[in-house]
């Protein structure tokens, strides 16, 4: 068998090949119009930006939030764990002096409005946090939504 | 058939030159055809027509009935045009088109397979095309590899250079396959004692 025949045509041309071609060659394609719809394009769908857009500003919104937070909290002076502690037992031994320069004294019911603010930032940053979610939820549906009624006007 | 709000692209008054002369050699004229389609120029289209309809005209002839060939091929053509902006490498609109063409065909059959008879009608209306029949016959009962890389060849008259850039398989490939199918071909042909 002539292989360079039958890779590229060169060479001695083999017989049976030829044969083979003038035969098949009766099938071969004929060239016929394409006939395109005018109304068929190929134009690149213009991309909607405003999903990316919703949660770029979702995300700035919860790191504001997330940011100012942070900074409430860290104006505060820090609570002391032996504050939030259960009173033990007083320890054994000489008095422990205090200085006068010392921060604030840190009453009971100080510690305890303090708690209660963090709490309130904390319940305020998963509001924001859970609004966030809310917003890229809807911004993820209205994408969809704009694709499949997109996808669903092309024709078939 | 209605032409209104069609556009007619004649294949033959998009041909394009065999040399290909007219874009840098190192960028295949793909490239141009695409960009250029994508830009809103329909006949650019009609020349990639012209050049892979060869192509898929062959991927189609190697699996389904001849009588729906022709359609599928128009189809296929109307679907990349809807679809181009979907390629992301111009330059593999060969291999693209190809494998759309293979989709289809899988689909051909998975969409009628209770209506359609899969054997061609072998009566032709002269001896020389009821022949040709009667080996594309022979050429589709050889494994799938050897089929398509055949009917190309030695139906559509395409050399296996062209094969290899036209699908996308390594030239490689479309050697071996040319030349363990057309061995498989001619021992089919001997037990039918000769073409």
């Amino acid at each position: 068998m002539n292989d360079d025949y039958l890779w590229d045509k060169s060479g001695d041309p083999d017989p049976e090949i030829q044969q083979l071609e003038e035969i098949l060659g009766t099938l071969r394609y004929q060239p016929k119009p394409l006939q395109l719809p005018e109304e068929l394009s190929t134009a690149r769908p213009r991309r909607n930006y405003f999903p990316l857009a919703a949660i770029a500003a979702t995300v700035l919104v919860a790191l504001l939030t997330g940011g100012l937070w942070l900074q409430i909290r860290s104006s505060e002076p820090s609570i002391p764990a032996v504050a939030i502690a259960q009173p033990t037992a007083p320890i054994p031994g000489p008095p422990l002096s205090v200085s006068p320069d010392s921060p604030r004294k840190r009453t009971p019911r100080r510690v305890k409005d303090d708690r209660q603010e963090a709490l309130a930032a904390k319940q305020q940053l998963m509001f924001a946090l859970r609004l966030a979610s809310e917003k890229l939820n809807a911004a993820h549906r209205r994408t969809q939504d704009k694709r499949s009624s997109y996808e669903n006007t092309l024709p078939n | 058939m209605a032409t209104a709000n069609m556009l007619v692209i004649n294949p033959l008054a998009n041909a394009v030159p065999e040399s290909r002369g007219d874009c840098p050699p190192e960028l295949p004229v793909e490239v141009s055809l695409v960009s250029a389609v994508l830009d809103g120029d329909r006949e650019s289209f009609g020349r990639l027509y012209a050049l892979y309809a060869p192509l898929v005209h062959g991927i189609l002839l190697a699996r389904v009935p001849r009588a729906e060939v022709d359609d599928l091929v128009q189809d296929i053509f109307l679907h990349a045009f809807k679809k181009l902006h979907t390629l992301r490498d111009s330059a593999a609109f060969g291999p693209w088109i190809a494998m759309i063409a293979r989709n289809r065909a899988v689909d051909y059959y998975r969409r009628s397979r209770e209506t359609v008879e899969i054997t061609d009608d072998l009566r032709g209306t002269d001896k020389q095309e009821s022949k040709a029949a009667e080996i594309l016959e022979l050429i589709r009962s050889l494994p799938e590899a050897y089929r398509e890389t055949l009917v190309l060849r030695l139906v559509e008259g395409m050399t296996g250079p062209e094969i290899a850039a036209r699908t996308g398989l390594t030239a490689a490939s479309v050697r071996v396959n040319l030349h363990r199918g057309m061995k498989l071909l001619r021992e089919k042909l001997g037990f039918r004692e000769g073409v």
